[in-house]
C-alpha cells in the first residue's frame, strides 16, 4: 500500500469540445486535508466531477490506495469509501431530510447507524428529519450537505465549495467538525474552496488550480496567505 | 481581401458539380415521367401518380422535420383539407372549369390558413418542439372527427366519391403528378440551399442564438408551415381529382405518421431520400399488400424502429455526404458606424429586483450606462450576474423594477424585441451554429440587416470592420469555410463576439467573454472592446473574473455581491477597496 | 344522477387508460407510443386466455406480466439508446407500436373479438340502474391512484423514482443505479397498460387498432398534469366532465376529441397545466 489516498496523475476530462482539466497532477496523502483553490472556471468542480466518475476522464489516471479507479461509476466509489459533497444542485429540495439522507444509502436498514454518525458533529438534523429540506437556511442545507457525505463513514471525502454563502459561525461549525473527522477516523479530505480564511484554517496543505492546471502548491502556513491572494490576482 | 470588387455571379453558384448532377437528374425524371405513360400499364400508371403526391407530402414533411426540426404529424391535415375542400366543391357546385379554378383556390387557401393558425398555436416564446408536435397530433384527428360528424355533406366515414374530376386521363394525371412533383423538389432544393434555408437550420440548431440575433423564429416557423400548409393543400387537390375519391383516413393522423415514416426511411434532411423513400415504399406496398398485406406492413415498421435507432440519416446515409462544395464567400467592409454620443444613458436600470420565490437573486440595482462606456460587472459566484445580463436582454423574465433601453422600456418584450431595440449578447459559453460553417454564421449575424435570399448563398458578406478586424486578428479569415465544430474554445468565443459586433448593436454585453482563454487571446478580445467602445462609441456591460483583465481595459467598475450592488466606481479605487478584498478572499461573508 | 356516474367513470376510465403512460413520462420524460399497443396486448390477452377457458379474472394477472415483461424488453432494446433523442424515442416506440398491431393481426385476423365480460348486470344507485362494470372501474382507478400514492411516498422505489424525476444527476451522484429505476419504471408502466388494455374489452372493441383512439386522449392528459398524480386525477374529472357533456348535450363524435382539443389549449394558455410547480 502506498502512503498517498488519492493519487490523480495527468488527468484529463471535459465537456464537448472542451477539455477543462488539462492534465491535473495531485497526491493526497492519508489522513491529509487538501485545500484546492482558484478561480472561477479553472476546473476545480470539474476535477471532482471526474473523481466521482461522473465525468468521464480523456487521459491520465486516479488511483485510490494505489489501485486504479478511473472509469468506476459513482456507485462503486461511493460503496468503497468515498464520500462526495457536491455544490451544483446538491438536495432534493421538495423531499424531507430524512429522504434526503435516505437516497444516499442503499438500503434503508442502514440509515439508524448513518444518523448516529450525523448526530455526532450536527445533532439539530435528527429533531427535524421531517421537515423539507427547501425550508432550511442556506448554511443548515450545507450542513445537511456535509453530513450526507459524512455518514458512511468514507476514507476519502471530496467536498465542493461548502463555505459558500454560509455565515461565519457556521462555517466554524463545519471546519470543527472536518476536523473532528480527521482526528477521530483519519479521513482524507479534499476540499474545493474559494473561501481563503476558511480553507487555509481548516487544511494542511493547499494547492492552486488554473486553466485546467495544478500551477502551486505548499503547506499551510502563515505565509499561505499571501501566495494564495497573488494566484487569485488581487 | 476585404476590399474586393464583387464576383462571382448567382447563377455560378447553382451550378457546382453536385448542382449540375441534380439538374440533369431533374431532367432525366422530367423526361421520365412525360414518356412514362408510352410503356406503364395503367395500375402502375394509377398507383405511381398517388406515390407521386405523396413524395410531395413527404417533401413537405422533411422541409419541417429535418430541416427545420418540427416534428409533424399533421401535415395530413393539410392534405386532407386540400383534398377534401376541392371534392366538397365538385360535389355540391359541380364540375365547370370556373369550378376547378374555385376548387384549386380554395384548396391553396384553406389549408394555409389551417396551417397558420396551427403555426401560432404551436409557435410562441418559449414553446417546445414537443408542443408543436403535440398540436400536429391534434389536428388530424380534430379535423377527421370533424369529417365524420359532417353527415352526408362530406360523407362521413365512407368519404365522398363519384363528383366530376378534370378529365384528363390516367396518362396526363401522371405527367401532371410527376411534373408538379419535380418543380417541387427542385424549388425545396434550391431554398435549402440558399441563406434562407440556412436559416431554417439555424433555428433548428440553436433557437436561443437564432433569437439573440434579432431574428423572429416563430414568425419564420409560423410562415414555413403555412407555406408548407399551402403546397400541402395543392397536393391534396392534385388526389381528390386523380383519385376521384376523399375518405377522412387521408386527413388523420395515421397517414400523418405514414409520411414520417417515408421520409425516416428515405433519409430526413435530404430532398431526394423522402421522395424516393415515398414513391418506393408506397409502390412495393401496393404491388405486395395484395399478397401479403400484414407482413408488409411488418417489415416496413421494423425497418422504420431500425432506422431510427441505428441509422437517423436513413437510407440516404448510405450515399457519402459531400462537404466543402460551396465556394468560399468573400468578406466585404462596412464603413465604421459611429454610435451617436449623446449625454443620454443608453441603458438606465431602476430598482431591478429578481426572485425566484422565496429566492432573491437581484435586489434594487440601479445602473446608467451611457455610449462609449465599457462597464465591468465583478462579484464572487452566485453574486446574480449572468441573471442580470438575462434581465436586461430579455423583458419577458418577471422582475420588479424597470430596464430601459434608449428610453424604452423593455418590459414583455422577448430577445429579438429587445435585439431591434440595439442589444447584442455574447453568452457566457460560446453560443454558436454547430452545424455550419464560420462564413454562415457570420451571414446569419447579418440577416436583420439585410434579408436573406430564398434562391442562392450570398457570395459576399459585407461586416462592420470591426468584425473584420476581430477576423483577421483570430485568424478566423482564414477558416471561413470550416465547420464551426471543428474550432477551438477560443476561436468559437471570437466568433460569437464577432457575431454580435455583427448586429451592430449599441449595448454589448459579454459574459465572461476570456473564460478558458489563453493570455494572447485575452489581449485580443481586451483590444478589440476597447476599440468598439472608446473608438467607435459602443456601449458594453462585461462580466470578468479577470480583474487584471478588468483593469486593463474599463474604467467604471461595479460589484455586485450576494444579489445587491455594493460598489460603483472608477477602477482602482474599486479594485483596492477593502470591500472587494475581502469579498474575495472570503471575509466578507456576512 | 346518471350523467354525475358517466363523469365520475369516464374519469376513472381515462385514469386507468393514461396512469400507464404518465408513469413512464414521468421519470424518463419519455413518451411512450407503444402505449397503444400495450393495451392492445392486454386486451388480445384477455381474448387469448378466455379462448382457453380461463376465467376472464385471470386475464389481469396475466397481462401484469406479459406487459412487464414486453416493457422490460423495449427499455432494453429502444428506449435506452434514444434518451438523449426524445423525439425519435416517440418515433420508435410509435414504430414498435406498428409492429405489435401488425403481428396481432396476423395471429388473430382483423375482426373484432368478443371476449366474455368481466362482470355484468346493473347496480340501482340511488333509484337510477348503473352499469356495474363502470362502478367497478371506478372503484379500480380509486385504488389505482391511492397504490400509486402510496408507493411514491411510502416505499424505497418511490423514492427512488422521485429522486429521479427531480433531479437525476444527483440522484447518481448519490451511487443510485437510475439505470434500473428506469428499466423499472417502464416495466410497470408497460405493465399498467396491459392491465388497463383487460379493463377495456368490456368496453371497447376488440380488434387490433383499438389502442389508437385511446392513445390520443392519454397523452395529451398526460401532457397537463407533468409528474403530479393529483394533477392526472383532476385532468381526468374536469376533461371527462367536458367530454360527456359534450358528447351528451352536442355530437358524441365531437365529444371523442373533447379532451385533446381542451388540453391542447391549455398547453398553450397555461403551459404547466394541471401541475403546481
Amino acid at each position: 500500500m502506498t502512503e498517498n489516498k488519492l493519487t490523480i496523475d495527468g488527468l484529463v476530462s471535459g465537456y464537448g469540445a472542451l477539455d477543462i482539466l488539462q492534465g491535473v497532477v495531485l497526491a493526497l496523502k492519508r489522513g491529509e486535508i487538501l485545500a484546492l483553490m482558484g478561480r472561477n472556471g479553472m476546473g476545480k468542480t470539474t476535477l471532482l466531477k471526474t473523481l466521482m466518475g461522473l465525468i468521464r476522464t480523456r487521459g491520465g489516471t486516479i488511483a485510490l490506495d494505489g489501485r486504479p479507479v478511473a472509469g468506476k461509476p459513482p456507485s462503486w466509489l461511493l460503496a468503497n469509501g468515498v464520500g462526495y459533497a457536491p455544490q451544483e444542485l446538491p438536495l432534493f429540495q421538495d423531499l424531507s431530510i430524512r429522504d434526503n439522507l435516505r437516497l444516499a444509502l442503499r438500503h434503508d436498514r442502514d440509515l439508524p447507524r448513518a444518523l448516529e454518525h450525523v448526530s455526532c458533529s450536527f445533532p439539530f438534523l435528527l429533531d427535524r428529519l421531517d421537515q423539507k429540506t427547501g425550508t432550511l437556511s442556506g448554511g443548515e442545507q450545507k450542513m445537511l450537505i456535509l453530513s450526507r457525505a459524512m455518514m458512511c463513514e468514507p476514507d476519502l471525502l471530496l467536498i465542493d465549495e461548502i463555505s459558500e454563502g454560509v455565515q461565519p459561525s457556521v462555517v466554524q461549525r463545519i471546519a470543527a467538525a472536518l476536523r473532528a473527522e480527521q482526528e477521530r477516523r483519519g479521513v482524507s479530505i479534499l476540499l474545493v474552496e474559494q473561501n481563503l480564511a476558511f480553507a487555509l484554517d481548516v487544511a494542511d496543505r493547499w494547492a492552486v488550480m488554473k486553466l485546467g492546471r495544478i500551477v502551486d502548491g505548499g503547506a499551510c502556513e502563515a505565509a499561505s496567505r499571501q501566495t494564495v491572494l497573488n494566484h487569485l490576482s488581487i | 481581401m476585404t476590399d474586393q470588387a464583387q464576383s462571382t455571379p448567382a447563377p455560378q453558384q447553382l451550378l457546382t458539380r453536385h448542382g449540375t448532377g441534380l439538374i440533369a437528374l431533374g431532367v432525366l425524371g422530367l423526361v421520365l415521367v412525360l414518356l412514362g405513360p408510352l410503356f406503364l400499364d395503367r395500375f402502375t400508371l394509377n398507383v405511381l401518380t398517388r406515390s407521386m403526391i405523396y413524395a410531395m407530402m413527404a417533401i413537405t414533411v422533411d422541409l419541417l422535420w429535418g430541416y427545420a426540426g418540427i416534428l409533424t404529424f399533421g401535415q395530413s391535415a393539410f392534405f386532407g383539407a386540400g383534398a377534401y375542400a376541392t371534392a366538397l366543391i365538385l360535389t355540391h357546385v359541380g364540375g365547370g372549369a370556373q369550378n376547378f379554378a374555385l376548387a384549386l383556390v380554395l384548396s391553396l387557401v384553406l389549408p394555409m390558413g389551417l396551417a397558420a393558425l396551427v403555426g401560432w398555436l404551436s409557435f410562441y416564446h418559449k414553446s417546445t418542439p414537443l408542443y408543436a408536435s403535440v398540436i400536429s397530433l391534434v389536428v388530424p384527428i380534430v379535423l377527421t372527427q370533424a369529417i365524420f360528424a359532417g353527415g352526408s355533406f362530406t360523407g362521413s366515414s365512407s368519404g365522398l366519391v363519384g363528383y366530376p374530376t378534370m378529365k384528363l386521363g390516367a396518362a396526363n394525371y401522371f405527367r401532371l403528378a410527376g411534373v408538379a412533383l419535380i418543380l417541387f423538389a427542385a424549388l425545396s432544393w434550391v431554398i435549402v440551399r440558399s441563406d434562407a434555408g440556412r436559416l431554417l437550420v439555424a433555428i433548428r440548431d440553436n433557437p436561443l442564438r437564432a433569437a439573440y440575433l434579432g431574428i423572429r423564429t416563430q414568425r419564420v416557423q409560423i410562415l414555413l408551415m403555412t407555406a408548407l400548409g399551402g403546397v400541402a393543400g395543392i397536393a391534396g387537390f392534385l388526389y381528390a381529382n386523380a383519385g376521384r375519391i376523399v375518405a377522412p383516413e387521408i386527413a388523420g393522423f395515421g397517414f400523418g405518421t405514414q409520411m414520417i415514416v417515408w421520409t425516416a426511411l428515405g433519409g430526413r434532411g435530404t430532398i431526394l431520400g423522402p421522395a424516393m423513400g415515398a414513391i418506393g415504399i408506397d409502390y412495393l406496398g401496393a404491388q405486395l399488400s395484395g399478397a401479403m398485406p400484414y407482413l408488409w406492413q411488418l417489415i416496413i415498421g421494423i425497418l422504420f424502429v431500425v432506422m431510427i435507432l441505428f441509422m437517423p440519416r436513413g437510407l440516404a446515409g448510405f450515399i457519402p455526404r459531400r462537404r466543402g462544395g460551396a465556394p468560399v464567400p468573400q468578406l466585404g467592409a462596412l464603413p465604421d458606424h459611429m454610435q451617436q454620443r449623446d449625454s443620454a444613458p443608453l441603458l438606465s436600470v431602476s430598482g431591478m429586483r429578481k426572485s425566484y420565490g422565496d429566492f432573491v437573486v437581484l435586489d434594487g440595482i440601479d445602473l446608467e450606462v451611457r455610449p462609449g462606456e465599457l462597464v465591468s460587472v465583478v462579484g464572487p459566484n452566485g453574486a446574480g450576474k449572468t441573471t442580470f445580463l438575462r434581465c436586461l436582454s430579455d423583458g419577458t423574465e418577471t422582475i420588479e423594477g424597470r430596464v430601459l433601453l434608449s428610453g424604452q422600456d423593455i418590459a414583455g418584450r422577448p430577445p429579438e424585441a429587445v435585439v431591434a431595440l440595439g442589444v447584442g449578447r455574447k453568452f457566457q459559453v460560446a453560443s454558436v451554429f454547430e452545424t455550419m460553417t464560420v462564413a454562415e454564421c457570420l451571414r446569419l449575424a447579418r440577416v436583420t440587416q439585410e434579408r436573406p435570399s430564398l434562391w442562392r448563398r450570398a457570395a459576399r458578406i459585407t461586416l462592420p470592420r470591426a468584425v473584420l478586424d476581430i477576423l483577421s486578428l483570430t485568424g478566423l479569415d482564414g477558416k471561413l469555410s470550416e465547420p464551426v465544430s471543428g474550432l477551438s474554445h477560443g476561436m468559437r468565443q471570437s466568433l460569437e463576439l464577432a457575431m454580435v459586433v455583427a448586429m451592430q448593436p449599441r449595448l454589448i454585453l459579454l459574459d465572461e467573454p476570456t473564460a478558458g482563454l489563453t493570455k494572447a487571446e485575452r489581449t485580443l478580445i481586451g483590444e478589440v472592446l476597447i476599440r468598439l467602445t472608446r473608438d467607435l462609441g459602443y456601449a458594453a456591460v462585461l462580466i470578468e473574473h479577470d480583474l487584471d483583465f478588468v483593469r486593463q481595459i474599463s474604467k467604471r467598475i461595479v460589484v455586485l455581491h450576494q444579489g445587491r450592488l455594493v460598489m460603483d466606481g472608477p477602477v482602482d479605487a474599486v479594485v483596492n477597496s477593502d470591500l472587494v478584498r475581502s469579498i474575495y478572499s472570503g471575509v466578507a461573508h456576512d | 344522477m346518471a350523467l354525475l356516474l358517466d363523469i365520475a367513470t369516464t374519469a376513472a376510465l381515462l385514469f386507468i387508460v393514461a396512469a400507464g403512460l404518465f408513469v413512464i413520462f414521468g421519470v424518463l420524460k419519455i413518451i411512450n407510443f407503444a402505449h397503444a399497443a400495450w393495451l392492445t396486448i392486454g386486451a388480445y390477452t384477455t381474448v387469448l386466455a378466455t379462448g382457453m377457458g380461463l376465467d376472464p379474472w385471470l386475464s389481469l394477472p396475466l397481462a401484469l406480466l406479459v406487459g412487464g415483461l414486453l416493457g422490460a424488453l423495449t427499455e432494453v432494446a429502444i428506449v435506452r439508446p434514444l434518451y438523449r433523442r426524445p423525439l425519435d424515442a416517440i418515433l420508435a416506440t410509435w414504430g414498435l407500436g406498428v409492429v405489435i398491431v401488425q403481428l396481432i393481426t396476423l395471429g388473430f385476423g382483423r375482426d373484432m373479438q368478443m371476449p366474455p365480460a368481466l362482470m355484468g348486470g346493473t347496480v340501482n344507485m340511488l333509484g337510477t340502474p348503473y352499469s356495474s362494470y363502470r362502478l367497478f372501474l371506478l372503484a379500480a382507478a380509486v385504488v389505482l391512484g391511492v397504490v400509486f400514492v402510496l408507493v411514491l411516498e411510502r416505499t424505497r422505489l418511490g423514492l427512488n423514482a422521485q429522486a429521479v424525476i427531480m433531479n437525476e444527476t444527483l440522484a447518481r451522484a448519490l451511487g443510485m443505479n437510475t439505470g434500473r429505476v428506469r428499466m423499472i419504471t417502464f416495466m410497470l408502466g408497460s405493465a399498467i397498460a396491459a392491465v388497463a388494455g383487460v379493463l377495456l374489452t368490456p368496453l371497447s372493441s376488440v380488434d387490433p387498432s383499438m389502442g389508437i383512439s385511446w392513445l390520443i386522449g392519454a397523452f395529451m392528459l398526460v401532457m397537463v398534469s407533468g409528474t403530479s398524480v393529483a394533477a392526472l386525477a383532476l385532468a381526468c374529472l374536469c376533461f371527462g366532465a367536458a367530454q360527456v357533456l359534450v358528447s351528451t348535450w352536442v355530437s358524441p363524435i365531437l365529444g371523442s376529441v373533447t379532451v385533446a382539443v381542451l388540453c391542447a389549449v391549455m398547453l398553450r394558455l397555461h403551459p404547466k397545466g394541471f401541475a403546481r410547480d
